[in-house]
């Protein structure tokens, strides 16, 4: 619905760094750590300006409800991962099982697969914050 | 069978699905997408992307959308951050940070 139609037809210059079925499921997952939890999750992958945690926390601060959202942000070239939880959030998913969920993505991310990460962090935060 | 038959029928035939199921390979196989595959380590030039399940949830979403549309998630690049919006004082911020 989001995420799956913003790269069937990639526009010029360098591409996103997700293929479109990984959006799908990259989209699904999203649908449902929001749905089930009622936080806003979202996921940046791109790089990061130092400060690092700076940039991220400025990218959490755009959100429209920064503190019942949770911002994964993952810059492959840096190898830098962020997990960023608002006021509410960080209730909710305490700082160590970010730290838990972070070393599952890092993992991944260290075998290459951006993807797979992104969603395995993404349903670990969920399941770490309950139901809403 | 005459040689002739012998080589047509030991080399010939084979040599022909050799060549049929290689070309086939070539033209439609192909490492699709390998180009943008991440490798630990490796320069990865990707767009910066930022996904929301609800896009609309991203203040000022409409101005930093990269792709026209109501339901697309927008993509912006680290250098518009910058120029945003003050952003909400964090302060209060938790989670994590990792290196792989």
């Amino acid at each position: 619905m989001t995420v799956g139609e913003t790269v069937s037809k990639p526009a010029a210059g360098p591409e996103g760094p997700f293929t479109t079925r990984q959006l799908l499921r990259l989209d699904q997952a999203l649908r449902i750590a929001d749905a089930s939890t009622g936080l806003t999750f979202s996921v940046y992958v791109g790089d990061l300006d130092e400060p690092v945690r700076g940039h991220a926390e400025k990218l959490h601060g755009q959100l429209a409800d920064p503190a019942e959202s949770v911002l994964i942000a993952v810059s492959p070239n840096q190898r830098i991962l962020e997990i960023v939880t608002g006021a509410q959030a960080r209730k909710r998913i305490q700082d160590r099982d970010a730290k838990l969920a972070a070393l599952s993505m890092a993992a991944a991310f260290g075998g290459g697969d951006l993807a797979g990460g992104v969603i395995v962090g993404l349903d670990q935060l969920a399941n770490h914050a309950g139901r809403s | 069978m005459s040689p002739i038959e012998t080589v047509f029928f030991f080399v010939g035939i084979p040599a022909l699905i050799v060549l049929l199921v290689g070309g086939l390979a070539y033209a439609f196989g192909g490492r699709r997408g390998s180009a943008r595959r991440y490798r630990p380590g490796r320069p990865f030039e990707a767009t910066p992307v930022w996904f929301l399940s609800a896009p609309e949830r991203v203040t000022g979403a409409d101005q930093r959308r990269a792709v026209a549309g109501a339901a697309q998630a927008p993509a912006i690049s680290t250098g518009e951050v910058e120029t945003g919006r003050a952003a909400v004082p964090q302060g209060t911020t938790g989670g994590a940070s990792d290196r792989w």
